[in-house]
C-alpha cells in the first residue's frame, strides 16, 4: 500500500499543509524593472506574432523547411526577450525580489560575486530546450500525432513550443529540482515564463480541434493548427501570466 | 487488530463541508455520551456481555435486511430510469425511424393482377407486353441528379421544354415530384420499386443495401433484358450484378467537390453505346449525371458554375435525341430538386419538385385537354409522382409493374395521339390499381392490420371504380372508370403516405423532451451534498461509538441518514408521478386524442414521474447547484462529455470520433500526471506519475487497432483485419491473444500484489481458470485461422473444425459466466489472515492482508470474467485491444485512488470515454456495416435465439460493456470491509457513467432529429444515433444486472466474514 501516512496527513487539515519543498518555494518572477526590459517585454510578443503572421503562406505551403528556417528568427527573439527582460538563473534578481528603491537613491552597480554569466545561462537553457523537445515530440504522438510519418514536422513543432514555453523557465529557474517539481505540477506562481507555458501548452490542446473538420483547407495539414494554438496560447498566456494572473497559483 | 489500514476520506472535502462534518461528528459523539451516562447505573456488567452478544448478531441481521432494502430501492430506481430511456428512445424512434415491412412478393409476367379488359397479341409474354401491349422494346433513363423543375423553363432555357412544345406528340415535360427524404439513394429506390421511402426498410437482410423488393431493374433482368449503367455507383450498390458487366461504367459518387469526372465518364461512354452497331448490346440504358447536384452542394443553384453545367446538360441531351431510334423511349429526369443553398435531403417544395421529360422519336404521346399541350409553367400545375415513372415504364415497355407499386400510369403515355383513348387508359389505370390492392393486402396481412372498408376508404372507392368499370364499356364512358380507379389510386396513396414517409417532428420533440429530462435527473441524483461527503467518511472513532449506541437503543428508531433513504423516496415519488401521469395519459389517449397512440400515455407517464423524482431530489437537498463542478476534474468531466456532445452536430467530429476519444483519455492521463507531481509523497508522486504514463501509453498504443470508416479516406488505414478488403485477421495477429494469454494474467496479479489481495480464491482464479480461458480463446482463433486458410485441410474435415471450434467457444463462455458467475457467489473476499503470538506472549496478534482493498479486489473477478468472454468473442485485434483495456481501467483506478477522486465525478466519465474508444477499437464504427454478424457464430453452429443476438451484441458493444462491469470498482477499489455506504457510492458512480452515455445518446437524437435535411443524415447521424441509443439501453441493462448485482454478491460475501458496515 502506497504510504497512506503522508495521505492522512494532508486530507485531514487540507490547505494548511506545506508542501514537502517548503522552505524553497518556487516565486513569481517579475520581468526586470528597467525601462528597456519593459518595453521589450511589450515589443516581443508582437515581433512574435507578426514574424508567424508573416511566414504563415509560407508555413502552409512548406511547413517544413519554414518552420526550420523560422527557428533561427524565433530562438534570437526568446533570447533576446530573455536576456534583456527576465532575471537569469541564480542572479540576486531571481534569487530575491528586488528592492523598491528610496527615493533619490540610487541603484548599486551589480557586483553580485554569484552573478551568473548571461552566456552560458542562455546556451544551457538553450541546451536544455532542445533536449526537452523530445519529451513533448512524445506527448505529441501520445495525443494522436503521427507516430512514424511526419517526424519532421512533429519535432519541428514541438521544438518551436519549447523555445517559446520552456527556455524561458530554463533561463530563469535553471536546473532547481524544487522550481521544476512545482512548474510541472501546475503549483507555480504564475508570471510571464509560466503563463506563457501554460498557454502554449493549452493553445497546442485546443489547436487540434479543427483538424478533423471536412473544410478541405490546406492550412488544417497537420501541425499547422496545433502552430497557430502554440503562438497564440503563448502570447496570450505570457500576457495573463505577466499581469492579471501574476503571483496567483492554480488552484488556490 | 487489522494492519494495512487505510484511513482516509476517499475525497478532499472542501473546507465548509470539513467544517460542517466536524460539527455532525461532534454532535453525534455527545449524544452518545449522554446515553451511555443515563445507561451507566442502570445495567450491570455481567448482564450486558452475555446478551451482547445475542444483540449483535440480532444487529448484523437487521443490517443486512436493511442492506436488501437498499439494494432493492437502488435497483427500483434503475429500472425506473431504464423505462424513462425505453420511452425517450421510442418515442423518438417513432417519429424518425418510419418503419416499412419489405415484401419478398414479385409480380410475374404471365400473372396479371386483374384479367385484362382486352386482349392482344403476344399477351402474357415479353414479345407482346405482359400486363399491356407494349409501346417500346427499349428505353434510355437519363438521370441528371438535382434537375430542379425550374431549371427546365421557362421554355426557351432548355431542350427539353422547346421539344415539348414544338411536337407535343414527341415529348412531353412534367414536373416530377419526390417523396421526401430527397436523398439519392431513397429516391433511386423509389423510382425502381414504385415505393414511398422510409429511414428503415424492415427486410429480411438488415445490414445490406441492395433492394430486395421487387422492382424495374429485377424485372428486366428475370425476363432476360440487358441494363447497361454509366454514372453515379449508388445503382451499383443498391443493384449488384444487374447490370452489363464490360459495359457499364459506374463512378464514385461521394466527391461532392468534384463536378465533372462523372459526367465526363458518362458523356464519354454514352455515345458509343448509341451507335448502330452497339444498340444490340443492350436493352435499357441508364445513364447518372451528378455534376448538376455538386455544383449545388458546392456553390448553390444561382452560380455561374450551375448555368455552365445546365448548359452542357441541354448540349448532351440535343445530342442524344438525335441518336434515338423509333423503338426506344427517352427518359430524362431528376431525382430530387435542391433548397436555395443548393442542398437537399428534406421536404421543402424546392427540393421536391424535379422535373421529367420523355422523348420518342414515334409519335406516342397524348394529352386529356388541348391546353396541356403547353408544359406547366411552374411545378405546381399538373404535376406527377416519381412513383408514377415504375408502371408507366413498365407498361411501355411491356414488363409486369412491380409488386410493391404505388404509382399510376402517367396520362400523357397512354392517352394516344389523335383521340382520347380512354379505354387504353382506363385499361392501364386497371391494372395498376389491381397491382396496388394487391400489394395492400398482401402488407396488411404481413402487419397483421385489418384493411377498414368505411365511406371514403381505398376499399370502397375499388368496389365503386369495378362497378363503373363493369357498367361503362364505351369508349368515352371509360373516361368514367378511369376517373374511378385514378381515386381509388390517390386515396391509397394518401394513406401510404401518411403511414410512412414524413418526419412525426411533434413525437420527436417529445421523445427528447423525455430524454431530456431523464439526464436532468440522473444528474441530480448524482449531485452531492453535504451527508454524501459526511457517509464516506471512514472513521474508525465513530463507527464504534455509533454502534455502542445502537447496542443500546435497541429499539432501533434510530434515524437513517439520507443517502440510505434517498433511493427508497425516489422510487416512491417515480411511482406516484407514474401513477398520476398512467392515468392522465390514459385518459388523454382514450378520450381526446385523435388517434389511439399509447406511446404519447407512455411518453406522458415518464415525464410526470420523472418532475416528481426531480421534485423529490429537491426536496432531498440536492441541488442544481451541486451541479456546477468547482475542481479541475469536475470541469475535466463536463468537457469531455460536453464538446463530445456539440461535436455530434458535426459530420467531421462524428467521423473521428476513435481519435477524438484518444485525445480525451491522453488529456486526462496529462492531467493525472501534473496532478500526480503534486502529491506530498515521494512514493505517490512516482506511483501517481508511472499509472497515468501507463494509462497514457496503453491508450496509444491500442489507437493502433482501428477499422476505418468510408468517409475517413483516404486519412486512416485500417489494421483490425489483414486488409482493407477481408474481414480475417493477418496470421501475426494470431500471436496477439496469446501474448494476453500470457501476459494479462500477470499483470492483473500484479495489481492485486500490490494491495496484498492476491489472496483467496484470486491466485487460482486468475492465474489458472482465467488464463486457461484465454488460452482456449487463442486456440479458437488459431483454428479459425487454419479453417479460413485450409492449413489442416488434409488432417481434419471442415465440419469436425468447427465441432472441435464450438466446442472450445462454449466451453470458454461457460466457464466465464457459469463457473465465473458461481464463483464468484461463493468466493471468499481475497484476504489471508496471519495470527502470530504479541510479544507479551498472552495476546494474539492477527493481521490480515488485503485488508484495505478486500471490496476492489474481490469484485475484480466478475471484471475478469466478462473480460474472458469479451475477449473470445472479439477477433485477434479486438482481444488484444481489450486486454489493454483491463489494463488501462486497473491504472485509472490506481490513478484515482492516488489522487483521491473515487468521489468526483471524473473517474466513471474517463471510463465511460474508455468503453466507447475501445467500441472503436474492437473494429467497429458508428456505421451499420461494421457489425461484425458472424460473431453469432462463434459459439453457435447456426442462428439461435436468443444467445444469437446477445453474441453480437457483446461483440459489437464490448467496450462498453467491460466498461459498466467495471463501474463498481472505481467506487470500491482499495475501500476496506468498513467503507460505508458502498452501494450508494457504486450506485452514484454508475450514475456518473450512464448519464455521460445518456448525454450522448440525447445529443445524438437531437442533432439527428434537427439535421433531418442534411446530406449526411443516413451515412452519419442517424447510424450514430441509433448505436447512442443502443449503447444507453445496454449499458443500464449491464449496469443493473451485472454490475449492481455483482455488488450486492461481493457485499454479501465480505460481510459474512466482516461484519455489515450499512
Amino acid at each position: 500500500m502506497s504510504a497512506p501516512s503522508g495521505k492522512t496527513a494532508t486530507a485531514g487539515s487540507g490547505q494548511k499543509t506545506a508542501s514537502p519543498d517548503d522552505g524553497t518555494l518556487c516565486r513569481a518572477m517579475p520581468t526586470l524593472p528597467s525601462p528597456l526590459a519593459q518595453a521589450i517585454r511589450h515589443v516581443h510578443p508582437v515581433l512574435l506574432l507578426s514574424l508567424f503572421y508573416l511566414r504563415f503562406g509560407a508555413l502552409v505551403r512548406d511547413p517544413v523547411p519554414t518552420l526550420l528556417h523560422s527557428l533561427l528568427a524565433v530562438a534570437a527573439l526568446q533570447i533576446a526577450y530573455a536576456v534583456i527582460c527576465l532575471p537569469a538563473a541564480g542572479s540576486s534578481a531571481a534569487v530575491q525580489p528586488a528592492k523598491k528603491l528610496r527615493p533619490g537613491e540610487k541603484r548599486k552597480p551589480v557586483a553580485d560575486a554569484h552573478a551568473p554569466n548571461i552566456t552560458s545561462t542562455v546556451v544551457v537553457a538553450l541546451g536544455l530546450s532542445m533536449f526537452a523537445t523530445f519529451g513533448l515530440q512524445i506527448f505529441f504522438v501520445l495525443f494522436g500525432a503521427p507516430l512514424l510519418t511526419h517526424i519532421p514536422q512533429t519535432t519541428l513543432c514541438s521544438l518551436h513550443l519549447s523555445l517559446l514555453g520552456l527556455f524561458p523557465l530554463f533561463y530563469t529557474h535553471g536546473i532547481s529540482t524544487s522550481d521544476w517539481l512545482e512548474i510541472l505540477g501546475a503549483r507555480a506562481p504564475f508570471d510571464e515564463a509560466f503563463g506563457g507555458l501554460v498557454g502554449g501548452c493549452v493553445g497546442a490542446w485546443a489547436g487540434a480541434v479543427p483538424i478533423p473538420l471536412d473544410w478541405d483547407r490546406e492550412w488544417q495539414k497537420w501541425p499547422i493548427t496545433i502552430l497557430c494554438g502554440v503562438y497564440g496560447g503563448y502570447v496570450v498566456g505570457k500576457f495573463i501570466g505577466g499581469t492579471l494572473a501574476y503571483g496567483k497559483k492554480f488552484g488556490a | 487488530m487489522p494492519s494495512q489500514r487505510q484511513q482516509r476520506p476517499k475525497d478532499g472535502p472542501s473546507e465548509y463541508q470539513t467544517i460542517a462534518a466536524q460539527y455532525a461528528r461532534a454532535k453525534r459523539l455527545k449524544e452518545i455520551e449522554d446515553a451511555n451516562k443515563k445507561l451507566l447505573g442502570a445495567e450491570a456488567d455481567e448482564k450486558r456481555s452475555g446478551a451482547a452478544e445475542t444483540q449483535r448478531a440480532a444487529f448484523e441481521a437487521r443490517r443486512k435486511r436493511g442492506y436488501e432494502r437498499r439494494f432493492g430501492w437502488t435497483l427500483g430506481f434503475w429500472v425506473w430510469m431504464t423505462c424513462i430511456h425505453v420511452v425517450g428512445i421510442v418515442l423518438f424512434t417513432g417519429g424518425f425511424l418510419l418503419t416499412r415491412l419489405v415484401l419478398d412478393e414479385k409480380s410475374e409476367c404471365s400473372v396479371p393482377p386483374i384479367a385484362p379488359l382486352a386482349a392482344w397479341d403476344g399477351q402474357g409474354s415479353m414479345e407482346g407486353g405482359c400486363w399491356h401491349p407494349k409501346t417500346f422494346d427499349k428505353a434510355v433513363v437519363v438521370l441528371i441528379d438535382a434537375l430542379r423543375y425550374d431549371f427546365t423553363v421557362p421554355v426557351e432555357d432548355l431542350a427539353q421544354a422547346e421539344t415539348a412544345v414544338r411536337s407535343p406528340e414527341n415529348a412531353v415535360l412534367l414536373p416530377f415530384i419526390a417523396d421526401p427524404p430527397t436523398s439519392t439513394l431513397q429516391r433511386l429506390k423509389g423510382l425502381t420499386t414504385g415505393t414511398l421511402p422510409t429511414l428503415n426498410d424492415l427486410g429480411s437482410s438488415f445490414g445490406g443495401t441492395a433492394i430486395e423488393e421487387d422492382n424495374l431493374l429485377m424485372q428486366l433482368n428475370s425476363l432476360g433484358k440487358r441494363i447497361v449503367h454509366l454514372g453515379d455507383d449508388t445503382w451499383t450498390s443498391l443493384f449488384p450484378g444487374y447490370f452489363e458487366a464490360n459495359i457499364s461504367k459506374p463512378y464514385d459518387s461521394f466527391n461532392v467537390w468534384d463536378l465533372h469526372t462523372v459526367d465526363n465518364g458518362v458523356l464519354e461512354h454514352i455515345f458509343p453505346l448509341m451507335q448502330k452497331e452497339n444498340q444490340t448490346q443492350w436493352d435499357v440504358l441508364i445513364g447518372h449525371f451528378l455534376g448538376v447536384d455538386h455544383a449545388g452542394h458546392r456553390y448553390g443553384p444561382n452560380h455561374a458554375a450551375m448555368t455552365a453545367k445546365l448548359q452542357q446538360m441541354n448540349t448532351f441531351v440535343q445530342d442524344l435525341v438525335k441518336t434515338i431510334d423509333d423503338d426506344t423511349v427517352l427518359i430524362v429526369m431528376g431525382d430530387h430538386g435542391m433548397d436555395s443553398k443548393g442542398d437537399h435531403g428534406g421536404e421543402s417544395d424546392d427540393e421536391v419538385e424535379a422535373a421529367l421529360w420523355m422523348y420518342s422519336k414515334r409519335p406516342v404521346f397524348g394529352r386529356t385537354k388541348p391546353e396541356y399541350v403547353t408544359p406547366p409553367a411552374t411545378a405546381k400545375e399538373r404535376p406527377v409522382n416519381q412513383i408514377d415513372l415504375v408502371p408507366t415504364l413498365a407498361l411501355l415497355l411491356g414488363l409486369p409493374i412491380p409488386f410493391n407499386n404505388l404509382g399510376r400510369p402517367i396520362e400523357e403515355a397512354f392517352a394516344g395521339i389523335k383521340d382520347i383513348a380512354w379505354d387504353n387508359l382506363a385499361a392501364v389505370s386497371r391494372l395498376a390499381s389491381a397491382g396496388i390492392r394487391r400489394y395492400q393486402a398482401s402488407y396488411f396481412a404481413a402487419r397483421g392490420i385489418e384493411q377498414i372498408a368505411k365511406p371514403g376508404s381505398p376499399a370502397e372507392l375499388w368496389e365503386s371504380a369495378t362497378e363503373s368499370a363493369t357498367k361503362n364499356t364505351s369508349v368515352k364512358a371509360r373516361e368514367l372508370v378511369y376517373r374511378a380507379y385514378t381515386a381509388y389510386q390517390e386515396e391509397t396513396l394518401r394513406i401510404c403516405k401518411d403511414l410512412w414517409a414524413r418526419f412525426d417532428v411533434p413525437k420527436m420533440a417529445l421523445g427528447i423532451a423525455v430524454m431530456a429530462l431523464g439526464v436532468l435527473v440522473l444528474l441530480v441524483y448524482v449531485s452531492r451534498d453535504e451527508d454524501d461527503d459526511f457517509a464516506v467518511l471512514d472513521d474508525a472513532e465513530l463507527d464504534f461509538a455509533e454502534k455502542s449506541l445502537e447496542l443500546q437503543d435497541a429499539d432501533g428508531q434510530t434515524e437513517l441518514p439520507s443517502y440510505q433513504t434517498l433511493s427508497k423516496s425516489l422510487v416512491k415519488a417515480a411511482a406516484i408521478g407514474s401513477t398520476i401521469g398512467a392515468g392522465l395519459g390514459a385518459g388523454y389517449v382514450s378520450t381526446v386524442a385523435e388517434e389511439q397512440d399509447w406511446t404519447i400515455a407512455a411518453a406522458i407517464t415518464a415525464l410526470t414521474s420523472s418532475l416528481a423524482v426531480t421534485i423529490s431530489l429537491l426536496g432531498l437537498g440536492k441541488s442544481l447547484t451541486n451541479l456546477l463542478p468547482n475542481t479541475i476534474w469536475g470541469w475535466l468531466g463536463v468537457i469531455f462529455t460536453v464538446s463530445q456532445s456539440i461535436g455530434f452536430a458535426s459530420n467531421s467530429y462524428t467521423i473521428w470520433e476513435d481519435s477524438i476519444s484518444l485525445f480525451f483519455l491522453s488529456t486526462f492521463g496529462f492531467v493525472s500526471m501534473i496532478a500526480a507531481l503534486r502529491l506530498p509523497a515521494r512514493t505517490d508522486r512516482i506511483l501517481g506519475i508511472y499509472h497515468s504514463v501507463v494509462f497514457i501509453l496503453l491508450g496509444r498504443l491500442a489507437s493502433f487497432s482501428k477499422l476505418c470508416r468510408e468517409e475517413q479516406m483516404p486519412y486512416c488505414t485500417s489494421t483490425y483485419y489483414a486488409s482493407a478488403n477481408s474481414s480475417t485477421s493477418a496470421p501475426w495477429q494470431l500471436a496477439l491473444p496469446f501474448v494476453v494469454f500470457a501476459g494479462i494474467p500477470s499483470i492483473i496479479k500484479g495489481y492485486l500484489l500490490s494491495s496484498r489481495s492476491y489472496e483467496g480464491l484470486a491466485p487460482f482464479w486468475i492465474d489458472w481458470v482465467f488464463r486457461g480461458a484465454l488460452g482456449l480463446a487463442a486456440t479458437y482463433w488459431t483454428l479459425d485461422a487454419a479453417g479460413n486458410g485450409q492449413w489442416l485441410a488434409d488432417y481434419l474435415s471442415e465440419t469436425a473444425l468447427k465441432t472441435i471450434q464450438v466446442a472450445i467457444a462454449q466451453g470458454v463462455l461457460a466457464l466465464a459466466f457459469v463457473a465465473g458467475t458461481t464463483a464468484f457467489v461463493w468466493a471468499p473476499p481475497c484476504i489471508k489472515v496471519l495470527t502470530r503470538a504479541g510479544s507479551g506472549g498472552r495476546t494474539a496478534q492477527v493481521t490480515i492482508l488485503g485488508y484495505g482493498n478486500a471490496n476492489g479486489a474481490r469484485y475484480l473477478l466478475l471484471v475478469v470474467n466478462m473480460a474472458a468472454a469479451c475477449m473470445l468473442l472479439s477477433k485477434p485485434m479486438g482481444s488484444g485491444a481489450l486486454a489493454l483495456m483491463v489494463w488501462q481501467v486497473l491504472s485509472l483506478v490506481e490513478v484515482l485512488d492516488l489522487n483521491s477522486l473515487s468521489a468526483e465525478s471524473i473517474g466513471p466519465v474517463v471510463l465511460a470515454l474508455l468503453g466507447e474508444f475501445y467500441y472503436f477499437k474492437t473494429g467497429h464504427q458508428a456505421v451499420l456495416s461494421s457489425i461484425q454478424w458472424d460473431s453469432a457464430f462463434i459459439p453457435l453452429f447456426a442462428l439461435r435465439y436468443p444467445w444469437s443476438p446477445l453474441v453480437v451484441m457483446l461483440n459489437t458493444f464490448a467496450g462498453q460493456v467491460l466498461a459498466c462491469v467495471a463501474v463498481p470498482l472505481l467506487a470500491l477499489w482499495k475501500t476496506s470491509p468498513r467503507r460505508k455506504g458502498g452501494l450508494e457510492t457504486v450506485a452514484r458512480c454508475l450514475g456518473v457513467f450512464v448519464a455521460y452515455y445518456a448525454v450522448e445518446s440525447l445529443a445524438t437524437m437531437a442533432w439527428a432529429g434537427h439535421l433531418r435535411r442534411h446530406l449526411m443524415l443516413f451515412r452519419v447521424f442517424n447510424p450514430r444515433f441509433m448505436m447512442g441509443a443502443a449503447v444507453l439501453l445496454v449499458v443500464d441493462l449491464v449496469g443493473m444486472l451485472v454490475a449492481l448485482a455483482g455488488v450486492r454478491a461481493n457485499a454479501l460475501a465480505v460481510s459474512e466474514v466482516f461484519g455489515w458496515a450499512d
